[in-house]
C-alpha cells in the first residue's frame, strides 16, 4: 500500500524545508567581514558578536521585550474575552448565533491593512498610541475570533452529559465552568493560547502603524536596518534566529493541534 | 472491487461528526447566553466596528484636517476602482493566488502521502514539516532575503554560479516573483499537507484493509480511498491558503518592498503604501471598502461550506 | 472626542438605517421564528441569511457599477435594490 519510496521522498522534503533555516542560522555565527567577504557553504570563523550586539544593544533587545510583553497581554486577554463566548457557542442556540459567529469569521479573515487608518486615529485620540496595551487590544481583532473559534472546536467535543450531571449536582454556572469545565479542557486552552501569542508575534502591519519607540516591535526594529553602511545582515540573522526561538520551544508540545488551530478548530 | 467495499464502509459517518451532530439537535435554545457572548461583541466593537465605520466615513470625503473636510460622494470608489495601479495590483494579487494554490495543494497532498504513520518518525515529521508556519512573517521574509541573494545566499548563489542562470531578484521582476512565490511555498504548503495528513490519519484502517485484499495499486488507494475522504479537509485548505495569500503583506515587504517597479506589490502592499505611506484617508478608505467586499464573499463561501458540510 | 471619526450626514444615515434593519429584524425574529428553506440559491437559508447575501450582492452590484460604467448611480442603486429584494424573497 505504502510506496516503497514515500519515506525517502518525505525526509528529502524535510531537508529542503530546513536549507534556508539553517543558511540563516548559519549566517548568524559569521562575521560580518565574511559573509561579504567570501561565499562559503560551512562558516569559517565560528562568532557570537551578531548575538553580543543584539543583547547589548538598547533598540534591539527592547524591542524583543516589547514583542514579548504585548503578545503575552494580548493572549491573555483574548482567552478571558473568547471562553465564556464560546462556550455559550458550543453549548446554546441563541438569537443572530450564526450571524455572531460568521462576523467573528470575517474579522480574522479582514486584510489588517483595512483597519490601519482608523487604528491610527482612534489610538492617538484615546491616548493608547504608542503603549503595549494599545496592541495588545489592537490584535484582538484578529485574535479573539480565533480563540473564540478554537475552543469553540474543541468545547464541542466534550458532551453536554458533563454539564447536565453538574448542574443536578448543584453546581452553578460559574462554579461549574471554573472548577470542572476549564480543568477538562486544560490542553484546549494551552493550544488557544499558543495560537494567540503566535498570531500576535508575527503580525507586523499593525503592530508597526500604531507604535513608534516605547512599544515598538521586534518586527518592525528587523525591518528597519538599513544603515549608510548598508544592511547589517549578520545581526538581521541574529535577531531571526531569536524570534524563532519562541515558536521552536512549544512546537513540540502543540505538534498534533498545528492543523487544528490554523483551521481554527475545524479539523 | 475496491471502491464498492470503500463506499460500503463510507456510508457510516465518523463517531465524531454523529456526536457534533447529535449535539446540535440537542442545544437548548437560550437567549440569556447573549451574557457570555457579551465580552466579545464589545471587544470586536472596539477594534472592528468602530474602525470599519470610520473607513466608510473616510471613503466619502476629502480630508484635510478632521474639522477642514469636503463630502464628495462616491468620486473616491470611481477613481479607486479604475486606477490602473490599482486594477494592476488586483490582477497581480489573483494570480498569486491562484500560482499558491496550484502549486501548495497538490504538493502538500503529496507530501502528506509520503508521511510516515507510525513510531518516533512521526513526531519529528510533524514538528519539522511544522517549523516553517510557526516562523514570524517577517522572518520568513528575511530568511528568503538572505537565502535567494546572489552574493550571500545559498539559493542564489546556486542558481546564479552552478546553474549558470542570471538570478538577482532586486533587479529583474520575474525573477523576483519566482523567490516571492517559492517563499509562500516554502511558508504554506506544510499547512496544506498538516491538514491533508490530518484528514488521511482519521480514515479507518479497515478501508486499506479492503484495498489490499483487493490487491488494489497504490495510485488505486490513493484515488478511491484517500482522496475523496479528503474532501473536507482541502476545501478548508483551499479558501484558508486563498484567503490568507490574497491579503499577504509582511513576506513580500520584506523581501522585495513591491518591487522592482510595481511587480510584486500585492493589494495589501498597496494599500498601506497609500493610507500609511501618504496618508490618503478619503482613497484609503474606499481602497478599503472593495477589498473588505471581496474578503467578506469569500468568509461567507468559506463559512457555508464549513457549517453545511458536517451534515 | 469623536471628532476623528469624521461623520457626514449620509454615513450616519446610512449606518442608521442598518441599526434599524437589524433591530427589525430581531423583533421579526422575535415575533415569528425564521425558518430555514432552500431557494434558488439552493443552500438552506434563513431570512437572516439572505438579508446578509442580498445586501453583499447589492455592494457588489454598485460595486461593479462605479468600476465599469458611467450611467447614474440612482439607476446602480435601484439596481442593487431590485437584487437584495429578489434574494429576500425566492433566494
Amino acid at each position: 500500500m505504502r510506496l516503497p519510496w514515500a519515506r525517502t521522498v518525505f525526509w528529502l522534503y524535510a531537508a529542503t524545508l530546513m536549507l534556508p533555516l539553517l543558511w540563516m542560522f548559519g549566517m548568524s555565527i559569521r562575521p560580518n567581514e565574511d559573509i561579504l567577504g567570501s561565499f562559503s557553504l560551512i562558516p569559517q570563523r565560528v562568532t557570537l558578536e551578531n548575538y553580543e550586539t543584539f543583547f547589548t544593544n538598547d533598540v534591539w533587545y527592547s524591542s524583543y521585550l516589547n514583542s514579548i510583553l504585548y503578545t503575552s497581554m494580548n493572549a491573555v486577554m483574548s482567552l478571558i474575552v473568547a471562553l465564556p463566548a464560546a462556550y455559550a457557542f458550543s453549548r446554546f442556540r441563541f438569537a443572530g448565533d450564526k450571524h455572531l459567529f460568521f462576523w467573528l469569521l470575517t474579522n480574522r479573515m479582514a486584510p489588517p491593512a483595512v483597519f490601519l487608518l482608523p487604528f491610527f486615529q482612534i489610538y492617538q485620540s484615546v491616548g493608547l498610541f504608542d503603549t503595549h496595551l494599545g496592541v495588545a487590544i489592537a490584535h484582538m481583532l484578529f485574535n479573539v475570533p480565533l480563540a473564540v473559534w478554537i475552543l469553540e472546536g474543541f468545547m464541542s467535543g466534550i458532551p453536554r452529559e458533563i454539564d447536565e450531571t453538574a448542574a443536578i449536582d448543584g453546581y452553578s454556572l460559574p462554579r461549574f465552568f471554573i472548577r470542572i469545565f476549564l480543568p477538562m479542557i486544560r490542553s484546549a486552552i494551552g493550544v488557544t493560547a499558543f495560537f494567540c501569542f503566535m498570531f500576535s508575534w508575527v503580525e507586523l502591519l499593525i503592530a508597526r502603524t500604531i507604535t513608534s519607540v516605547d512599544a515598538k516591535p521586534i518586527a518592525a526594529t528587523m525591518t528597519r536596518t538599513v544603515s549608510a553602511a548598508g544592511v547589517d545582515w549578520g545581526l538581521l540573522a541574529a535577531a531571526g534566529v531569536l524570534t524563532i526561538i519562541p515558536g521552536a520551544i512549544v512546537i513540540w508540545f502543540v505538534r498534533n493541534y498545528i492543523a487544528k488551530g490554523f483551521s481554527m478548530g475545524r479539523v | 472491487m475496491t471502491s464498492q467495499l470503500a463506499e460500503d464502509a463510507g456510508a457510516e459517518t465518523s463517531p465524531r461528526e454523529e456526536a457534533r451532530g447529535r449535539q446540535a439537535d440537542l442545544k437548548p435554545k437560550n437567549n440569556r447566553a447573549w451574557f457570555l457572548v457579551l465580552p466579545v461583541v464589545v471587544s470586536v466593537a472596539f477594534t472592528a466596528v468602530i474602525p470599519l465605520m470610520t473607513v466608510v466615513n473616510f471613503s466619502v470625503q476629502d480630508i484635510f484636517t478632521p474639522t477642514d473636510r469636503i463630502f464628495v460622494g462616491l468620486d473616491w470608489f470611481r477613481s479607486i476602482s479604475r486606477d490602473p495601479e490599482v486594477r494592476a495590483a488586483f490582477l497581480r494579487t489573483l494570480l498569486f493566488s491562484a500560482q499558491v494554490l496550484l502549486v501548495e495543494i497538490p504538493l502538500g497532498v503529496a507530501i502528506a502521502v509520503c508521511m510516515p504513520r507510525r513510531g518516533v518518525s512521526v513526531s519529528v515529521a510533524l514538528v519539522v514539516v511544522a517549523l516553517p508556519l510557526l516562523i514570524p512573517w517577517n522572518v520568513v521574509g528575511t530568511i528568503w532575503q538572505i537565502f535567494a541573494r546572489g552574493d550571500i545566499g545559498l539559493g542564489g548563489w546556486t542558481i546564479n554560479n552552478v546553474l549558470g542562470i542570471g538570478f538577482n531578484y532586486t533587479l529583474d521582476s520575474t525573477d523576483a516573483w519566482i523567490t516571492v512565490l517559492l517563499m509562500d511555498v516554502w511558508h504554506w504548503t506544510p499547512l496544506v499537507a498538516l491538514l491533508a495528513y490530518a484528514g488521511l490519519r482519521s480514515i479507518p484502517d479497515p478501508y486499506f484493509q479492503a484495498a489490499q485484499i483487493d490487491a488494489a495499486s497504490a495510485w488505486a488507494t490513493f484515488r478511491h480511498i484517500q482522496l475523496p475522504r479528503l474532501r473536507g479537509v482541502l476545501t478548508i485548505a483551499v479558501l484558508l491558503r486563498f484567503m490568507d495569500s490574497f491579503m499577504i503583506y509582511t513576506e513580500p515587504f520584506v523581501v522585495t518592498g513591491g518591487g522592482p517597479g510595481n511587480a510584486t506589490s500585492f493589494l495589501s502592499i498597496l494599500l498601506s503604501k497609500i493610507a500609511v505611506g501618504q496618508f490618503d484617508l478619503g482613497p484609503a478608505g474606499a481602497f478599503s471598502l472593495l477589498y473588505f467586499l471581496i474578503v467578506q464573499i469569500i468568509s461567507y463561501v468559506f463559512f457555508t461550506v464549513l457549517t453545511r458540510s458536517g451534515r | 472626542m469623536l471628532e476623528w471619526m469624521v461623520w457626514t450626514p449620509p454615513t450616519a444615515l446610512v449606518f442608521a438605517g442598518l441599526v434599524l434593519l437589524l433591530t427589525g429584524m430581531a423583533v421579526w425574529g422575535r415575533l415569528s421564528p425564521p425558518v430555514a428553506r432552500r431557494g434558488f440559491l439552493r443552500i438552506e437559508t434563513d431570512r437572516g441569511d439572505r438579508l446578509y447575501i442580498g445586501l453583499i450582492s447589492a455592494a457588489v452590484v454598485l460595486a461593479g457599477w462605479i468600476a465599469l460604467t458611467d450611467l447614474s448611480m440612482w439607476l446602480a442603486l435601484g439596481c442593487a435594490l431590485l437584487v437584495a429584494l429578489v434574494i429576500g424573497i425566492w433566494g
